[in-house]
């Protein structure tokens, strides 16, 4: 608790707490009043497409920008107001970190570790640690020289010098080869527990390989959130794969005027069926494979992938 | 200030590893030495032009210690002021527009510790610079022209430098406010422009920081200088400045 800022036991809180949270720029809004509660210790997943407000969202978390209207908390306490409170327990890696190209990564990592007031043999030690995990221990060049990727990592020992209780990392993984990559979210996984991660992305594969916990946000709406295996349990049961025997031309044009079709993929005699009463379409669907004159090979529920909910919700959204 | 010490010394080992350290100190260290040189041998160089041209007769007296002073007056008033403008108009707007600023503004380092800190290690680089090119500047000038009064040099380069430390404070203060670092370059050099036209105005000239140049130069002639007003304008404007260059940009967003 401070004298600065309006704060709540940080036992009782979420790690991160946004409410109604707004941010628009002129007429444009690039936050549309969303809600969101993260919980401590976990490895949340903030996935949108590009312009979505992933960006505009991290930067009120840490304070870089104000909201519009609402409200953004990070361990109980208001982020608007806090300043050096909330900063001096999170780690942020920006989407494209800006480092000083005559610094050296040993350098730039421990001038990090300073601003933090780290005593100078933790500093030393833990400086050492994180820029072996991020493979440029042995690196002697200046960050001047760097690749995008060592760039990356570099970002994330960085903002790892300080311990962080919450670690913000905007599009962690977008510059990294397929090692690096994977690297990098070992190490985020291996967080879980420890540290809040809060990370925001558009690859898919990642947010299902490491978070506990994912938000959907599209043109600066939360359009899901929910841990991750109860999305992709709940997008299993609405979604139905059937192969006929014939072409299934007028059978698609007919079942597009059914009510509980939500969409339909078609890929030579197999058709995709996301709906949104899967018993009325299980009941309808052979009789209407009969009247357009085909027979029934397959009809069975599908296992929907992330991408698949992640496009299905962002189309839905659209519309 | 939180983070204030720590962001400075980056700024005293980035002035040593960059460029920085070589362009004020450069052209205050190269003045220095050519200020006396060129003093001794204007008057040769002028008479070898009226030998070129018949009927023109170009009569100077003997150069002395006041023309080697004068010289290097001349040039920190006009080339070294620009000079800390161009150098100055990228101070904030760099780090922002390169990125640094969020990697440092996202620790527990506040707004009015990265201004401050800016301030302090571009005016520290300009008194360590000032100071050196000066006594450089008195050597070489008792070398060429004989025991000279040190008096009258340095009270006219002390007037100076609160000009060049108040140009310092309204190039952060345009540096924040401009997204651009030709912006607020544009900005520095119209400020620097529009009060050379402003000291014209004898009660401008008399009661403001407009008037700094003029009471250098009176320093130098060794007559009463009239430094009080416009060393305080100055004073009060470089802090007004300094508070505004926090203010602005602790509103803005990054």
């Amino acid at each position: 608790m401070t004298a600065e800022s309006p704060s709540r036991p940080v036992a009782e809180s979420p790690a991160i707490e946004i409410s109604r949270l707004v941010k628009t720029f002129g007429d444009a809004v690039a936050l549309d009043g969303i809600d969101l509660a993260v919980p401590q210790g976990s490895v949340f997943g903030f996935l949108g497409p590009n312009g979505a407000g992933k960006t505009t969202a991290l930067r009120i978390l840490t304070g870089l920008a104000r909201p519009s209207s609402g409200a953004a908390r990070i361990l109980g306490t208001d982020v608007s107001t806090a300043g050096n409170v909330v900063r001096s327990r999170i780690g942020y890696l920006p989407d494209v970190p800006g480092f000083y190209p005559w610094m050296t990564a040993t350098e730039l990592v421990e001038f990090a570790g300073r601003l933090f007031a780290i005593d100078r043999a933790t500093l030393r030690e833990r400086a050492r640690s994180l820029l072996e995990m991020a493979g440029l221990a042995d690196v002697r060049t200046k960050v001047g020289g760097f690749s995008r990727g060592m760039k990356q990592r570099l970002g994330i020992a960085q903002a790892l010098i300080n311990a962080p209780s919450v670690l913000l990392l905007d599009e962690p993984t977008s510059a990294l080869d397929p090692i690096g990559r994977r690297d990098v979210l070992e190490m985020i996984a291996s967080l879980r527990g420890r540290t809040t991660v809060f990370f925001s992305t558009h690859i898919l594969a990642d947010v299902d390989r490491v978070c506990d916990t994912v938000a959907i946000l599209d043109r600066g709406r939360v359009v899901a959130n929910a841990p991750i295996a109860e999305l992709k349990r709940r997008a299993a049961v609405d979604r139905l794969v059937m192969e006929v025997d014939g072409d299934p031309t007028a059978l698609v044009s007919e079942l597009r005027s059914r009510p509980w079709l939500r969409s339909l993929e078609q890929s030579d005699s197999q058709i995709t069926l996301a709906v949104t009463d899967v018993k009325s379409a299980q009941r309808e669907l052979p009789a209407a494979i009969a009247a357009a004159g085909l027979g029934l090979k397959r009809l069975e529920g599908a296992e929907q992938s992330l991408e698949d909910l992640f496009v299905e919700l962002v189309r839905h959204a659209e519309q | 200030m939180s983070g204030f010490s720590t962001f400075l010394a980056k700024e005293w080992v980035e002035i040593r590893k960059t460029w920085r350290i070589w362009v004020i100190p450069g052209m205050l260290l190269f003045f220095a030495i050519t200020s006396p040189i060129i003093a001794d041998v204007t008057p040769a160089l002028m008479a070898s032009i009226s030998k070129s041209q018949p009927g023109v007769v170009v009569k100077m007296p003997p150069p002395t210690w006041r023309d080697s002073y004068a010289q290097l007056l001349k040039s920190l008033s006009q080339m070294v002021l620009i000079a800390v403008v161009i150098t100055g108009a990228g101070a904030v707007s760099g780090e922002r527009s390169s990125g640094t600023a969020v990697l440092t503004l996202t620790k527990p380092v506040s707004r009015g510790a990265f201004v401050l800190a800016k301030i302090v290690s571009q005016a520290g680089l300009l008194i360590a610079a000032t100071v050196v090119s000066t006594a450089v500047c008195a050597v070489l000038t008792v070398v060429i022209f004989g025991p000279s009064p040190l008096g009258p040099l340095v009270m006219s380069v002390s007037i100076w430098t609160i000009d060049a430390l108040l140009m310092i404070v309204v190039m952060t203060l345009f540096s924040a406010g401009f997204a651009a670092r030709g912006a607020s370059a544009g900005a520095g050099l119209g400020f620097f422009f529009l009060t050379l036209l402003i000291s014209i105005w004898p009660p401008a000239n008399k009661y403001s920081f407009v008037g700094l140049p003029s009471v250098s130069g009176r320093a130098l002639m060794q007559q009463p200088t009239g430094a009080l007003w416009p060393v305080v304008t100055a004073l009060i404007a470089s802090g007004l400045c300094a508070w505004g260059a926090v203010r602005v940009f602790e509103k803005q967003e990054l």
